[in-house]
């Protein structure tokens, strides 16, 4: 009866199949070493890959530090730079100085002490995340978070990576088969054979013959090969809530080799959706990600060539249809889907690969010991991956139903109450009286978006929590103390960090330490 | 300003150097970098650390002198080893030729003779010579030791507060050797170490540690001196 786990079948490599490899073969190399247990990665010679997103979370830092992945090398070899969160400018009214920043740091004392009710009753003149955290006013200089002596994956101020995803998965590639020992083999998928169970038995190739696995996972993109078209899981759209199905990506240059790099991720709201302008060192990366139903696409391009202004003329779009949702399961049998294939959701907060690094994650430390108690693992994943994508998209649509926008239908078919998930209506209507914090839901270990980031979303956008000073009074003092040591601190952090760019051509010059 | 000339036996002939251990001769500094030669000298006064270059980020290794910037606690010590890096002042190396810089202090009509009557370079110049090609490959070889360290994890970040009559000091951004990972290297690795020199090396280091107590003990006797000259005023 007793049927072990000791193969897994990684089915594409992409982002996602690299990253799930890194990540399962990391965390079991024991037993990789002593031969008891493999990892595969099957990948078409054929097939391209889609560079899913270049925006990451600062969870890719413990990620790729525990594959044993060089922080330098990645910089050096993925043209990546920094990410200290994302500014989002005219979400709210659409007036030129509207903006706020979501950054990667946490209010300060926000173990402590909620400031947001604080922060409310100080009324008008610092901006909610000036008060709270000094990231905002680190980004507006054009600061990086970190200085040559600060050692490999360490901060000074909370990071994540802008990258060119063409370069990654080839980076991941190659450490994965180099130094963690994954099999890797060149070959297309002929046909997936079943066992009379429902579970995958094998993969018939090509190139390779049959390839037999006891686990398999499905990165193979959009199709969803094993878990969509062989196990026949549905696909939960949801257009209906999250309008954008389009985006329009190109490459652009920097004016001079030594412009300055942004240091954090620009979404700029626009007519039918927003635009993402990402700074790698090498070029910007940037995108209008937009509704079909608000625009045609030459009224899309129109104002993708607005935002970049001259120069437009020689870059070459390149339009990517979006498909927001996700599989209505995503552990089947012994078929998990990773990546693409689990689902997609507009890159507004760059939830792809943070999403990708949380699946791995958990098939990797909930490996399940053998066939028979496989489905008690799956029903796990299952249920958290659900909670995982609904509490993203109700993020997202955060993100539209705050604005005071009135210019274009887009943005008032946002607000329309029948387009907002029952949860996030709620939710909203309890915040008109207390601010989200410790205690509120979001409070599962290893929640994508913890209560901070609804704070920055809200407050940014103008949201108002009705507060009680009476309430505050008790801890009104400590409250200034907090607000006081956070201004300090950007003070101090603002002359001691050194520009973006001149750190990232640091490291490419004489690389980080590791300690 | 600095001058720093080419040394030329007949324009520098009547030139003298002085030698003290002296802060108006520039010796104030704190931290100062050392080569592997001199660890054995070095060790019996001072705490033999590492700290990162602010602009590359990359380690070397040097002697604590003192724990407030522009402070060395050993001033005026004549009997105490100054680190060489001090001692080759005000001359540098230019290519294969010695340079002199001659707006140092160090350099008037006082102290030791560079060149002899007859024109030759004196024994004082000569050993500071020895001191300055002592430093150039020094730095090498140091480079090699630091790589070895790290790719054998043995540098570790240093922890340590001060309590001191005038108040408490943090020291930061220094490291030293992780004796943990030392204990667990493999035998290979351990013999390795032993006959490329780095053993001994790191033995004066962790000695070193001892060195910090010391130090301190100087500067809270400097502050005691210090209350007590204000006393009797």
């Amino acid at each position: 009866m007793d049927s072990p786990v000791k193969h897994v079948v990684i089915v594409g490599g992409g982002t996602a199949g690299w990253l799930a490899a890194g990540v399962i073969a990391g965390r079991h190399q024991g037993r990789i070493k002593s031969g008891g247990f493999t990892v595969t990665l099957v990948e078409s010679p054929n097939v391209p890959i889609i560079g899913v997103g270049e925006g990451t979370w600062p969870t890719l830092r413990s990620t790729l530090e525990k594959m044993g992945v060089s922080e330098t090398a990645l910089f050096r070899e993925c043209d990546a730079a920094f990410k200290q969160g994302a500014k989002f400018a005219k979400w709210t009214t659409g007036a030129e100085d509207d903006f706020y920043y979501h950054p990667l740091m946490l209010p300060q004392g926000f173990t402590q002490l909620n400031l947001a009710p604080h922060w409310l009753q100080m009324g008008e003149g610092l901006s909610f995340g000036d008060a709270v955290c000094p990231q905002g006013q680190i980004c507006e200089d054009g600061l990086a978070p970190k200085t040559i002596t600060t050692p490999e994956y360490q901060s000074v101020a909370n990071y994540a990576y802008h990258l060119d995803a063409g370069k990654f998965a080839p980076f991941l590639q190659r450490h994965c088969v180099e130094k963690l020992g994954v099999r890797h083999v060149l070959a297309d998928v002929k046909s997936v054979d079943l066992e009379e169970n429902g579970d995958i038995a094998s993969l018939t190739t090509e190139q390779a013959g049959v390839i037999e696995g006891d686990l398999f996972v499905d990165c193979t993109g959009f199709r969803a090969l094993l878990l969509g078209q062989t196990l026949g899981v549905g696909f939960k759209d949801c257009g209906d809530v999250l309008f954008c199905d389009a985006a329009l990506a190109v490459q652009v240059p920097y004016e001079t080799p030594d412009a300055p790099i942004c240091s954090q991720t620009n979404s700029t709201a626009q007519e039918a959706g927003w635009i993402w302008d990402i700074g790698l060192q090498g070029r910007r990366g940037l995108g209008y990600v937009y509704s079909t139903r608000h625009s045609s696409d030459d009224e899309a391009a129109d104002v993708l060539k607005r935002y970049i202004g001259a120069g437009h003329e020689q870059l070459s779009f390149r339009k990517i249809p979006i498909r927001s949702g996700h599989r209505e399961l995503f552990w089947k049998n012994n078929c998990v889907a990773v990546g693409l294939a689990a689902g997609f959701l507009e890159p507004l907060e760059a939830s792809a690969i943070v999403l990708i690094e949380l699946s791995a994650k958990l098939i990797a430390e909930q490996m399940p010991a053998n066939r028979e108690v496989m489905d008690i693992v799956a029903a796990r994943f299952n249920e958290v991956t659900h909670y995982r994508w609904g509490r993203i998209i109700d993020f997202l649509k955060l993100h539209y139903i705050l604005t005071k926008r009135t210019d274009h239908k887009f943005w008032t078919d946002n607000v329309d109450p029948d387009t907002i998930p029952d949860r996030l209506k709620n939710l909203l209507k309890l915040w008109k009286y207390q601010s989200p914090w410790f205690f509120d839901e979001f409070d599962r270990l290893e929640e994508v978006f913890p209560a901070a980031s609804y704070q920055y979303v809200l407050y940014g956008m103008g949201f108002r929590t009705e507060v009680d000073p009476s309430d505050n009074a008790a801890m009104a003092m400590k409250a200034r103390q907090f607000i006081k040591e956070n201004l300090d601190m950007a003070r101090q952090l603002r002359t001691k960090l050194p520009k973006n760019r001149d750190l990232l051509q640091k490291i490419h010059q004489y690389g980080m330490q590791p300690i | 300003m600095s001058n720093i000339v080419l040394l030329n036996s007949e324009e520098h002939k009547t030139l003298k150097i002085r030698t003290e251990y002296s802060a108006e001769l520039g010796d104030g500094q704190r931290f100062v970098p050392v080569v592997l030669n001199e660890f054995q000298f070095l060790v019996a006064h001072y705490p033999l650390l590492f700290s990162k270059d602010a602009g590359t980020g990359a380690f070397y290794c040097g002697a604590v002198l003192g724990f407030d910037e522009g402070e060395n606690l050993f001033l005026g010590e004549n009997d105490v080893w100054r680190p060489l890096n001090l001692r080759r002042m005000p001359f540098y190396i230019a290519g294969d030729e010695v340079a002199i810089d001659l707006a140092h202090p160090r350099v008037g009509e006082r102290g030791e003779a560079i060149f002899t009557e007859a024109g030759e370079p004196s024994q004082f110049l000569a050993a500071t010579v020895g001191a300055l090609r002592e430093v150039r490959q020094g730095g090498e070889t140091m480079q090699e030791f630091i790589a070895t360290l790290l790719r054998l994890n043995l540098i570790e970040p240093l922890d340590v507060t001060l309590a001191f009559d005038d108040g408490k000091r943090q020291l930061q951004g220094l490291y030293t050797i992780n004796r943990d990972v030392l204990a667990a290297l493999e035998d290979a690795e351990v013999l390795d170490l032993f006959r490329r020199g780095y053993l001994q090396h790191i033995h004066f280091m962790i000695a070193s540690l001892r060195q910090i107590a010391n130090l301190a003990n100087r500067k809270n006797h400097l502050l005691l001196r210090q209350s007590e000259g204000l006393a009797q005023r």
